[in-house]
């Protein structure tokens, strides 16, 4: 059943642009988990998971049976330094195209 | 071909999200009376029983369409104005006074109904499954106890504005510089599940202060979640001169049409050491006096706006399309959920050039200030800010 229903073909483009274009694959050096990973800047970071890494993800895992800790977890920090890596070795595009 | 940006007002959604939405606090219904409640494009009846258990029909009779929520509770039933029918939590009706029997086929809508942290959750989902209990929102240790103040609860209306448009904020970064007179200094949002959150951390507006708004006294810590369509935590840890504070904010709204919805808040504040009961309960008021400024600054944004299926972004704003896309799984039919409105989402904005210039513009503005008179900033008492920001 539709939902918000755009009434322009281009609204679907801008939707792919937002969500999809220039993702970049990065593996986690620790676990090899692969997300989608976009940088607009040195500090924008935008991440995109998928079933099979999140479960690969030691990690959150770890966090997960924590019984204090928060129910949302901030971020993987061994994710964000294989992600640090990759940027400085250039593999990631660091700069947004037109505001994507 | 115009280079003109349109602007794709698109449609509303047909449906009410599927998920928990929050009616409002327990205690606001256990007085043996009915209480209409307008939901879901429609009114509910809400109702306790001798058994202390709340109860959530449709409001209107199946028998002639009496309004149940003029009626009376009689033993564990509502019953209606009209003509006496007897309708039980379970959505059957029970007796008809003057009849030889019930039809069988009298039965109404019927919304299971769930406590959680003191507060009435009502399940809706127009595919009409069972209620989904693991996806409640979380028990809050301690709320509830001495450690904590007692809920603060009102309601704002929002007639003219759908409800996604509070929703779009969890990643408005810029809007809270803007709207609320802070500098939001660190913002981060995770999407995962049914669940999406905003971390955030503020500094007030030093030009704002002394107005009533911004303080640059302020230091704030936010993290906010919605669980599901409606009901957001936001754990707020404020700093003001010195004194900090714990506060949980619920943020909840009930849609009560395609096209408006029912804006609700409460709060809690951990009470602090040394201080006496009364004064716990005051900072508590005070913070709901304050919050409800916030409020009102993005109602009034909503009733002014126009809905956008295609925002135009730069650089510097929040996934705002990533947000949408998780908000989609609660409209669509359970099977056509798809795995991108549900996987893990990670984003960190950016707030470093956007903090450099609006450093920059609030310096102007105390310049400026400064010239056009020596006004001395209002004294507070100091145990609470005269605006604090939430993750709305
Ligand atoms: S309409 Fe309710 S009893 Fe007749
Ligand atoms: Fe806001």
């Amino acid at each position: 059943m539709a939902s918000f229903v755009p009434t322009s073909p281009d609204t679907l483009e801008d939707q792919r642009l937002y969500t999809r274009a220039r993702l970049t694959e990065v593996a986690c050096l620790d676990c090899l988990a692969k997300v989608g990973v976009k940088k607009n800047s040195e500090h924008h970071t935008s991440i995109q998971w998928n079933d099979e890494a999140r479960r690969q993800c030691p990690e959150f895992s770890r966090m997960d049976q924590r019984p204090e800790g928060r129910p949302v977890h901030v971020g993987c920090p061994r994710l964000v330094d294989s992600i640090e890596t990759a940027a400085r070795e250039g593999l990631i595009p660091i700069g947004a195209e037109d505001g994507y | 071909m115009s280079d003109t940006r349109f602007l794709d007002k698109g449609k509303p959604p047909e449906r009410f999200a599927r998920g928990w939405h929050c009616l409002g606090l327990e205690s606001a219904f256990a007085d043996g009376k009915p209480h209409g409640i307008e939901a879901f494009g429609g009114k509910l009846v809400v109702w306790q029983d001798s058994q202390g258990k709340l109860n959530a029909l449709d409001g209107y009779c199946r028998h002639m369409g009496g309004d149940l929520t003029q009626g009376t509770v009689k033993g564990d039933e509502i019953a209606c104005p009209f003509h006496d029918w007897r309708w039980g939590g379970d959505g059957k009706c029970k007796a008809i006074p003057y009849a030889r029997r019930v039809p069988l086929r009298a039965r109404t809508q019927k919304y299971p109904v769930e406590i959680r942290n003191g507060q009435v959750m009502v399940w809706h989902d127009a595919e009409g499954s069972a209620p989904d209990l693991d996806i409640l929102p979380p028990e809050l240790p301690g709320v509830g106890t001495d450690a904590y103040t007692d809920w603060t609860w009102e309601v704002l209306d929002v007639p003219t504005a759908h409800c996604r448009e509070i929703i779009d904020n969890v990643v408005d970064m810029a809007h809270f510089f803007y709207i609320h007179f802070a500098f939001p200094t660190s913002f981060r949002n995770v999407f995962e599940g049914h669940v999406a959150t905003q971390f955030m951390e503020s500094k007030g507006r030093p030009d704002m202060g002394g107005s009533g708004y911004g303080d640059a006294d302020l230091v704030l810590k936010s993290e906010a979640s919605y669980y599901g369509p409606s009901y957001m935590i936001n754990w707020l840890w404020v700093d003001y001169k010195g004194f900090e504070t714990e506060v949980i904010l619920i943020n909840c709204h009930i849609p009560t049409s395609d096209n408006s919805f029912k804006l609700q808040y409460g709060l809690v504040v951990k009470k602090p050491e040394g201080v006496d009961e009364e004064t716990a309960q005051y900072i508590g008021k005070r913070y709901s006096d304050t919050f409800k400024q916030g409020f009102e600054q993005d109602v009034h944004i909503w009733l002014n706006k126009a809905p956008v299926q295609n925002p135009l972004l730069c650089e510097e704003d929040g996934p705002v399309y990533q947000l949408r896309r998780w908000y989609e799984q609660f409209y669509v039919d359970k099977a056509d959920v798809t795995a991108e409105m549900t996987d893990r989402f990670e984003f960190e904005v950016d707030t470093t050039k956007a903090n450099e210039y609006w450093q920059e513009e609030v310096a102007e503005n105390l310049r400026r200030k400064a010239a056009e008179d020596a006004s001395s900033p209002e004294s507070s008492d100091d145990v609470a800010p005269d605006s604090a920001m939430t993750g709305t």
